[in-house]
């Protein structure tokens, strides 16, 4: 056989290249954040006196706070309209659907900037939802739900559903079908879905930054606002935690995946 | 007495015809609440945008609502078209950068990744969800005038007094590339990784030089994993303010500044709307053209 592969020596060299280019900054943050530098930018020794001042950061704790609460509903909200539409749009044809499907599609397609504007002049234009938890949750949902919708909808293209019509057939209700077939036959892509959407909501930091109003703040929203007043390590630290915590649901979800092939 | 047996029988004709076609609305129950959530929070809140581009604001921040054309008047006046184009222009070497990047990146984890290769795509997709304001943020920490790079030029002597490179249009490109680079790889990723190899041993075997191959098989059989990355990367670059904000400090205002400038800074509506309204148009142009060009194929790669 000729060969046809090209670029063996050039291409390692781009990656190695490209793999610095990305991973270079959140490396620094890293290092820098057991840095004894009071600014947290330059390398002075290591100490973890910052993460223990984090600890005690009554402004951390409640960005934070505010941060899981909103991440966890939003997980939940958006799996649950997403896998509802994913099961209708695989199992059924019905008017509308390519229109649904596009529509699934336009709050990934469209800028942050323009989502984060069309929700606030909503809420403060046409529907009246108060700036805070309320304005946050719908937006984050609504940025959310069609990665459930299209993780979910892909991967139901693998799943053998003759249980589902034997289940069906012998008898079962479509309660009882749905609790004892689908949704285990479905568990995969919904803890897929749920491990994406939770570091999505979480991070999120433009949709957020404008539908947020005055006094309500997300850890985001918090790092922004201490970043106005110059570098602190607070940031090192704040950034530190978003990098681990969506390491930490793709290693969860790794193994899990692997506990159930196993 | 006729009356009540004839609503009667209405009732009923009504109630079957309802419960007919309620039978065939089986699906709704899925897809309902998705449909609303999505006409309701998604289609009628841009709606809204369009609507406030061509209206205005009264003194006490009422709608006037009639149809006007001053605020497009307005933006072309205070020259914003120049920073729309500089917006498309920015999305477009961005977008080239990227895939100039990406698709190398991408080749070399199909071909010679191997074991590592979910490792090695794991990689590229963590640093995206980060969150990218803490990512810019570090960039900064990197590019800055006592950055790394400029402090480490300095005490070899190289350079005697620090480079400007952060607040440039350079460091805008920089850090656009920087987030959105992996959008560009993983579909391009995915339609490699859906490739037969056996088209490539084909190609060669018919005394095709690997570059020929290249050029003539791989290439254009992932035209759709290249137009649904530029989708994923031409698209949220248009539209970026924070890279602009983090990186340009201000200098370099990009049409997504202005978005946030006029409805958070401003609460102009009106003109934040317009601006708005130039992007969903640039963006609808720029997918129907990639849908055109790569079909089906494209549109599943951006999902």
């Amino acid at each position: 056989m000729k060969s046809w592969h090209i670029g063996g020596k050039t291409l390692p060299v781009i990656a190695v290249l490209v793999y610095l280019f990305l991973w270079l900054p959140v490396i620094i943050l890293i290092i820098f954040s057991f840095s004894a530098d009071k600014f947290g930018i330059r390398w002075e020794g290591f100490t973890l006196h910052w993460y223990a001042n984090l600890l005690q950061n009554v402004g951390v704790r409640h960005a934070l706070r505010m941060s899981v609460t909103v991440a966890i509903i939003t997980m939940i909200a958006a799996t649950v309209l997403g896998t509802l539409a994913a099961y209708g749009l695989y199992k059924y044809k019905f008017r509308g659907m390519g229109a649904l499907r596009m529509g699934s599609l336009l709050p990934i397609v469209t800028p942050w900037v323009v989502t984060g504007a069309a929700l606030l002049l909503f809420y403060t234009r046409v529907l009246p939802i108060p700036l805070g938890y309320p304005s946050i949750l719908i937006a984050h949902i609504t940025f959310s739900f069609p990665l459930a919708l299209f993780v979910i909808l892909g991967r139901m293209q693998r799943i053998d559903w003759t249980l589902e019509e034997a289940s069906a057939d012998l008898g079962a209700s479509r309660l009882t079908t749905w609790r004892k077939i689908t949704l285990p036959l479905l568990l995969p892509a919904i803890i897929a879905s749920v491990m994406l959407i939770f570091p999505w909501s979480f991070s999120d930091f433009t949709i957020t930054f404008f539908v947020s109003g005055i006094g309500t703040t997300t850890l985001p929203i918090y790092v922004y606002s201490q970043m106005r007043y110059g570098a602190t390590p607070v940031i090192n630290t704040i950034g530190t935690i978003f990098v681990a915590a969506p390491l930490i649901a793709m290693l969860l979800m790794n193994f899990l995946q692997r506990r159930r092939a196993a | 007495m006729q009356t009540p047996k004839f609503a009667g029988k209405l009732a009923r004709d009504f109630g079957k015809r309802a419960g007919r076609s309620l039978a065939k609305q089986v699906h709704l129950p899925y897809v309902g609440p998705v449909g609303l959530w999505v006409i309701l929070f998604v289609v009628v809140p841009l709606g809204f945008i369009i609507y406030f581009s061509f209206v205005t604001i009264g003194p006490f921040g009422k709608i006037i609502p009639t149809f006007t054309l001053k605020n497009y008047q307005t933006a072309m006046a205070a020259g914003y078209g120049r920073i729309l184009l500089r917006s498309f222009l920015f999305a477009a070497v961005t977008n080239v950068l990227c895939l100039l990047i990406g698709y190398p990146l991408a080749y070399w984890i199909v071909k010679y990744g191997g074991k590592w290769e979910t490792l090695l795509l794991l990689l590229i997709i963590l640093p995206s969800w980060t969150n990218y304001l803490i990512r810019l943020y570090a960039v900064k920490l990197i590019i800055g005038s006592s950055g790394l790079i400029n402090s480490a030029l300095l005490n070899l002597g190289l350079i005697s007094s620090p480079l400007h490179i952060l607040y440039t249009p350079y460091a805008v490109i920089l850090g656009l590339v920087h987030v959105w680079l992996p959008f560009m790889v993983l579909p391009i990723y995915a339609s490699l990784k859906g490739l037969d190899p056996s088209l490539f041993e084909a190609s060669a075997d018919l005394g095709a030089a690997p570059f020929k191959t290249f050029s003539t098989v791989t290439l254009p059989l992932t035209r759709g994993g290249i137009l649904a990355g530029t989708i994923l990367v031409f698209i949220p670059a248009l539209g970026e303010w924070l890279v602009p904000l983090m990186l340009g400090g201000g200098k370099v205002m990009l049409a997504g500044s202005l978005v946030q400038h006029f409805f958070i800074k401003l609460g102009n509506a009106p003109m934040g709307s317009t601006i708005a309204t130039f992007l969903i148009a640039a963006i609808l142009l720029v997918v129907y053209v990639c849908f055109k060009l790569g079909g089906r194929e494209t549109l599943e790669r951006v999902i």
